[in-house]
């Protein structure tokens, strides 16, 4: 009788947005409740549905099936992007120079620094696809790994973790690093940790996270840019 | 709803241009494309505004299926463990300071000149 009543709701066209939609819902709860960076709801959410396939024994692709409705509009979201970088983009005028250089030695280095390690170590090309667009918000590092040759999924959770380990770990190096500017704390914070990073600038004040809202918008931008370019060049 | 028709056709145009030989992902063309508009028009169409703001509320959500395709390659998480993880946050270790310091640098030397 139960296992019916399971079997049917698995099969049911909406289990994976119910899932989904009941996850996030969670996650966010547990966010709110915690006011802890380590709870980011996508990556807690991620890890509920993962959780939930694993205990009834559904498989990626009929969960992703079901799930649709919910990915849907990722590609105009995706466009959206655009909306926001441009509102935050009339707050460079005051700092170009000094922004544009920020972001490209920041944007480099992160990037060089992990592909130089994880080679170091043993990742395979398709794992240093994967590993290449960690600095960029989710959405776009899922086209740019599987434009790559990349695994999407790993791309995704790759952005998450750096998202959170870096909004954990900026406030202490920041501080050893002697950075007061909020105009610099935000930059720093949006560039390496995307939106966990803004979440923690939001905290600081408005400068800061305006900062780290355009700072992620912009990596993200000049990422999608430049990462298939080296990539041909190198490749 | 004329917010998501012009999302929709400038991911469209995206995906057209990137068929055409451009090697970006459709959504990533659209989205500089938009941009471009943008910054001709020099203002946001209250419609593309409100609908965007919509949309974006719920990107965090739209992330959680893709995400979950690491149930398919968990294989490759488990054997990549410490390339994975030392590669991620040795990155950060070393590109939070320099970043922030190269910015701090910058500004407060042009601030000392002015």
């Amino acid at each position: 009788m139960i296992s019916t009543m399971i079997q049917t709701s698995i099969q049911h066209p909406l289990f994976g947005l119910l899932v989904t939609l009941a996850s996030y819902q969670l996650a966010m709860e547990l966010n709110r409740r915690t006011r802890s960076m380590l709870a980011q709801p996508v990556l807690i959410g991620t890890l509920l549905v993962v959780g939930v396939l694993l205990l009834l024994e559904v498989d990626y692709a009929t969960y992703n099936e079901s799930a649709a409705l919910v990915w849907l509009f990722l590609g105009p979201a995706t466009v959206a992007l655009a909306v926001p970088l441009y509102t935050h983009l009339r707050r460079i005028r005051d700092y170009f120079w000094p922004l544009l250089a920020a972001l490209l030695i920041g944007g480099f280095t992160t990037v060089l620094l992990t592909l130089g390690l994880a080679w170091l170590l043993g990742a395979d090309e398709a794992l240093l696809a994967s590993l290449a667009p960690k600095s960029v918000t989710s959405p776009i590092a899922i086209l740019l790994a599987e434009d790559l040759g990349g695994s999407p999924a790993l791309a995704a959770v790759f952005v998450m973790i750096t998202g959170v380990a870096g909004a954990v770990m900026a406030p202490g190096l920041l501080k050893l690093a002697g950075i007061d500017l909020p105009a610099a704390r935000g930059f720093t914070l949006g560039l390496n940790a995307h939106a966990a990073g803004t979440a923690v600038a939001l905290e600081e004040g408005e400068e800061t996270a305006a900062f780290a809202a355009l700072a992620m918008s912009l990596t993200g931008a000049v990422t999608a840019i430049l990462l298939p370019l080296f990539y041909s060049l190198a490749g | 709803m004329l917010g998501l028709l012009i999302l929709v056709v400038f991911q469209l145009l995206g995906t057209l241009i990137a068929v055409a030989g451009v090697k970006l992902p459709g959504p990533v063309i659209g989205m500089l494309l938009l941009l471009m508009t943008l910054l001709l028009l020099r203002r946001v169409p209250e419609p593309l505004k409100v609908t965007s703001t919509q949309l974006l509320k719920y990107l965090p959500l739209m992330l959680i299926p893709p995400a979950v395709g690491i149930l398919s390659q968990w294989q490759v998480v488990t054997s990549h463990l410490l390339a994975i993880s030392v590669s991620l946050i040795g990155a950060l270790l070393i590109s939070i300071p320099l970043t922030a310091w190269v910015l701090q640098g910058l500004v407060r030397r042009r601030r000392v000149s002015e």
